[in-house]
C-alpha cells in the first residue's frame, strides 16, 4: 500500500489553486491557451516531477509530490475561478 | 515582444510557478524556503508582465488579489508567532503539531511533517512567508510599470528636459 504524505499535497494544492485562479483569457491581446496547452503543462508537470523525486526522507512515491499538486492546483483554479474575470485595465 | 515568447513565456512560468511551490515547501528540509520560493514564483509572474505588459497579462494581479494575499500571508506568520507566545511564553516558538497531546491523532498526522526534524510550523512559517514575498516582489514591478504608463500619459515636465539654471 502507497503511503502518501499529505502535508506538502495540501499546501502545494492550496498555493497553486490560489495562482491559478489569476489565469484568465485576454482576446485583444491574439492569443488564446486552449486545453491542449494545459495538458502539455500536465505532463511536462509529471515529467519534471518525477525527474526532480521526492524530497528526502518523504520517499512514499517517486516524484516531486508538492510539484504535481501544484500543477494540479493551477488547473482547478484556472477551471473553478480563473474564467471570466475582468480585464485588468477595467480594473 | 516577439510571438514565440509569446507563446513560450505562460507555459514556463506556470512551471516555474510549480518550482516555486515546491521550493517553499521542501523548505526546513532542502536548499531553499519561503523567500527563495516566493521570489521564484513571483519571477514567473513578473516574467508574464514583461513579455505581455501590464495590460494583456493573461495571470490577473488586482490590487485587491495582492492586497488580500500579502495580508493572509502577514496575518498567518503573527498569529504562528502569537501561538508560541501564548503556549510557551516565546514569541514564534516551535510547538509542533501536537499541542499539550490534546491533538487527536488524525489531525496531527495531517499537519505534521514526517521527516526526522519534524519540523512543527517551520513549513507554515516558510508558507506565510513564500506568500508575502511572492505579492511583494510582483508589487514593486507592477508598480514601476504602472509609473511608466502614467508618465506616458501625463503632461508633466520630463525631469531631463528642465532647465537646472533657470530652477536654481
Amino acid at each position: 500500500m502507497i503511503n502518501i504524505y499529505i502535508g506538502p499535497l495540501i499546501l502545494g494544492l492550496l498555493l497553486g489553486f490560489v495562482l491559478g485562479t489569476r489565469i484568465r483569457d485576454v482576446p485583444r491581446s491574439g492569443l488564446k491557451f486552449t486545453t491542449p496547452v494545459y495538458l502539455v503543462f500536465i505532463i511536462v508537470a509529471f515529467i519534471m516531477a518525477y525527474a526532480l523525486g521526492p524530497f528526502p526522507y518523504y520517499v512514499d512515491v517517486p516524484l516531486a509530490s508538492g510539484f504535481v499538486a501544484a500543477a494540479v492546483g493551477i488547473i482547478l483554479g484556472k477551471l473553478t475561478f480563473g474564467r471570466g474575470t475582468k480585464p485588468q485595465a477595467e480594473n | 515582444m516577439s510571438t514565440i515568447l509569446k507563446i513560450f513565456v505562460f507555459p514556463a512560468a506556470m512551471v516555474i510557478m510549480c518550482l516555486g511551490v515546491l521550493t517553499i515547501l521542501g523548505g526546513h528540509i532542502t536548499p531553499g524556503g519561503g523567500f527563495q520560493g516566493g521570489a521564484m514564483i513571483a519571477a514567473a509572474l513578473i516574467f508574464c508582465l514583461i513579455v505581455y505588459g501590464l495590460k494583456d497579462s493573461p495571470l490577473h494581479l488586482s490590487h485587491d488579489f495582492l492586497a488580500g494575499v500579502e495580508s493572509v500571508g502577514a496575518l498567518l506568520f503573527v498569529l504562528l508567532g502569537i501561538a508560541g507566545l501564548v503556549f510557551s511564553g516565546f514569541y514564534l516558538y516551535n510547538l509542533g503539531v501536537d499541542i499539550y497531546h490534546i491533538v487527536p491523532v488524525a489531525i496531527k498526522n495531517l499537519f505534521d511533517y514526517p521527516d526526522p526534524t519534524h519540523a512543527g510550523i517551520l513549513p507554515y512559517l516558510n508558507f506565510a512567508v513564500g506568500l508575502k514575498v511572492m505579492v511583494g516582489l510582483t508589487a514593486v514591478v507592477i508598480s514601476f510599470m504602472g509609473f511608466k504608463e502614467y508618465e506616458k500619459g501625463s503632461t508633466e515636465t520630463n525631469v531631463e528636459d528642465l532647465d537646472y539654471e533657470e530652477v536654481e
